[in-house]
């Protein structure tokens, strides 16, 4: 949040969509597993008559739909400020970020949520936070990967994003939850 | 599948770390009866359970439940009603929010039902779900459970920590519960005086294995208590006492009924409850486990169990303290 609150004063709209999307987006996915261990709600899920393979994929649609909302509040708020500062928004920089956001959404929710299935928010929100951040600085490093390159691939990150969480999904489906 | 039980689980094992929390546990349940499961804290009563509904894998044996062997469909859960000890809902919600979340997952989900139910348990739509006190929570999951018209309904430990009110109140309901002839109760405690009340069948748990298991009125049967001055007790010919327990004033002990005949008129014999059944038994199961029971006293002979309890009492009394077993020398 502090980043967020960082760039909106840095009084630039076009990286507040982005920031909104990189910085809330993943805490509003992980909201339901902060929950869950908050209110025992794995002895629910199986209680409920409902598969687990079903909750998986809702913790998945709830991370898609937090993103696609976080960027929807994102772009009005954009908008309002470029409109209250007098600037104009920078159409192909925000599309740049936005997708670049969006794969880093991909990555992180792709590798983050098997393991919060599988070991639960207490068990494994640090190193599920760290390890997709160290596997893009990874991929950074090793692949020298600048701004221009990344927009040369951009559609086809943009592309790999769903294939990544659908990937994700299917595993995490074949894993047990935590055991009680 | 066996039809008419409600549930049967044949030589469950379920590990745990490096070790077993349950061994070759067996028992069974007819469907339309109470069974009580007995243990001590720790005996492997909820891990039972969680094992009963698929919450748990199980390393050996098979469970079937309602009919099914599990793991059983997803749909199965619709017929379960599942109580904890403590509530697995959301604390934020409102009791009517409760209904709002869980409604859309039960076909049979009885709206009607569930306002009438917080009406007679005295619950507030409008409460929410953290400001319950433990009682009133508990009554919260039951009216959930009933709500949905299951067919089998699972609780564990609902009685710990209520006054004795609420306990009363809660036998009551499970009471209503059974009225009708199809539905099923398994109801783990270790208080044993709740299912003095409402228990079919009885099993009993004690470091994760089955002590005892069947009927409660035969178990009850195959037992009297026998209570005498602090010497009427010994040099008895003939009888086996069980978990004698002695004080200043008098001795205790279990003994089987058909012994109960040779004890003469100076001892008072007495029907017994489940409690004065349940600790001996676990004694002598843990007797079983240490392999002390390989030269149990032999009948015809002078029988003293207070030794036994003696070698016995670092590993059984602990979770039976509040009881008040006796040993010499301790």
């Amino acid at each position: 949040m502090f980043g967020l609150l960082t760039l909106i004063l840095a009084r630039n709209p076009d990286h507040v969509v982005p920031a909104l999307a990189v910085l809330l987006a993943p805490l509003i996915a992980v909201h339901p597993f902060v929950v869950a261990d908050k209110a025992d709600l794995r002895t629910l899920y199986a209680v409920l008559p409902v598969p687990h393979r079903t909750v998986v994929l809702g913790s998945y649609a709830w991370a898609v739909a937090g993103f696609l909302g976080t960027v929807g509040a994102g772009a009005g708020l954009a908008a309002l400020l470029a409109r209250a500062e007098g600037v104009p928004l920078h159409g192909s920089d925000l599309v740049t970020l936005l997708g670049l956001s969006w794969v880093l959404f991909a990555v992180n929710i792709g590798v983050q949520f098997p393991l919060l299935i599988r070991f639960g928010y207490a068990r494994i929100s640090v190193l599920g936070t760290v390890l997709p951040l160290a596997l893009v600085m990874v991929a950074v490093v090793r692949l020298h990967l600048s701004f221009p390159t990344l927009q040369h691939w951009l559609p086809l990150l943009c592309a790999a994003g769903p294939v990544v969480l659908a990937a994700s999904a299917i595993l995490a489906a074949r894993l047990p939850g935590p055991r009680a | 599948m066996t039809g008419d039980l409600a549930f049967a689980l044949r030589g469950v094992g379920s590990a745990v770390g490096g070790g077993f929390a349950l061994r070759d546990v067996s028992f069974e349940l007819p469907a339309g009866y109470v069974m009580g499961l007995i243990g001590a804290n720790g005996a492997g009563k909820t891990t039972t359970i969680r094992c009963l509904l698929g919450m748990r894998g199980i390393e050996t044996g098979e469970i079937e439940l309602l009919g099914h062997r599990m793991p059983g469909p997803v749909a199965l859960r619709q017929d379960v009603g599942v109580v904890f000890d403590r509530t697995y809902l959301v604390g934020d919600w409102r009791l009517a929010e409760v209904e709002r979340t869980l409604r859309p997952f039960y076909d049979r989900w009885d709206g009607t039902r569930y306002r009438e139910l917080l009406d007679e348990f005295g619950l507030d739509l409008r409460a929410r779900v953290k400001d319950l006190s433990r009682g009133m929570a508990m009554k919260l999951m039951i009216a959930v459970a009933l709500s949905h018209r299951a067919r089998l309904l699972v609780l564990d430990e609902p009685t710990s920590g209520l006054d004795p009110v609420a306990r009363s109140e809660l036998v009551g309901i499970i009471g209503d519960f059974l009225l009708d002839e199809g539905h099923s109760v398994l109801f783990s405690t270790h208080i044993t005086s709740d299912l003095d009340r409402i228990g079919d069948y009885v099993t009993l748990i004690h470091d994760g294995r089955v002590v005892r298991t069947g009927p409660k009125d035969e178990i009850l049967a195959a037992y009297r208590v026998v209570r005498g001055g602090p010497d009427d007790l010994s040099g008895l010919v003939g009888v086996e006492l069980i978990g004698v327990r002695r004080t200043s004033s008098g001795a205790e002990a279990l003994v089987r009924t058909e012994e109960a005949g040779l004890l003469g008129s100076g001892v008072l014999v007495e029907a017994p409850t489940l409690e004065e059944i349940a600790v001996p038994a676990a004694v002598d199961a843990a007797d079983t486990a240490a392999g002390t029971a390989a030269e149990p006293p032999a009948r015809g002979e002078r029988v003293n169990a207070v030794v036994r309890m003696t070698q016995l009492h670092l590993r059984t009394v602990a979770p039976y303290r509040t009881l008040g077993l006796w040993c010499s020398g301790c």
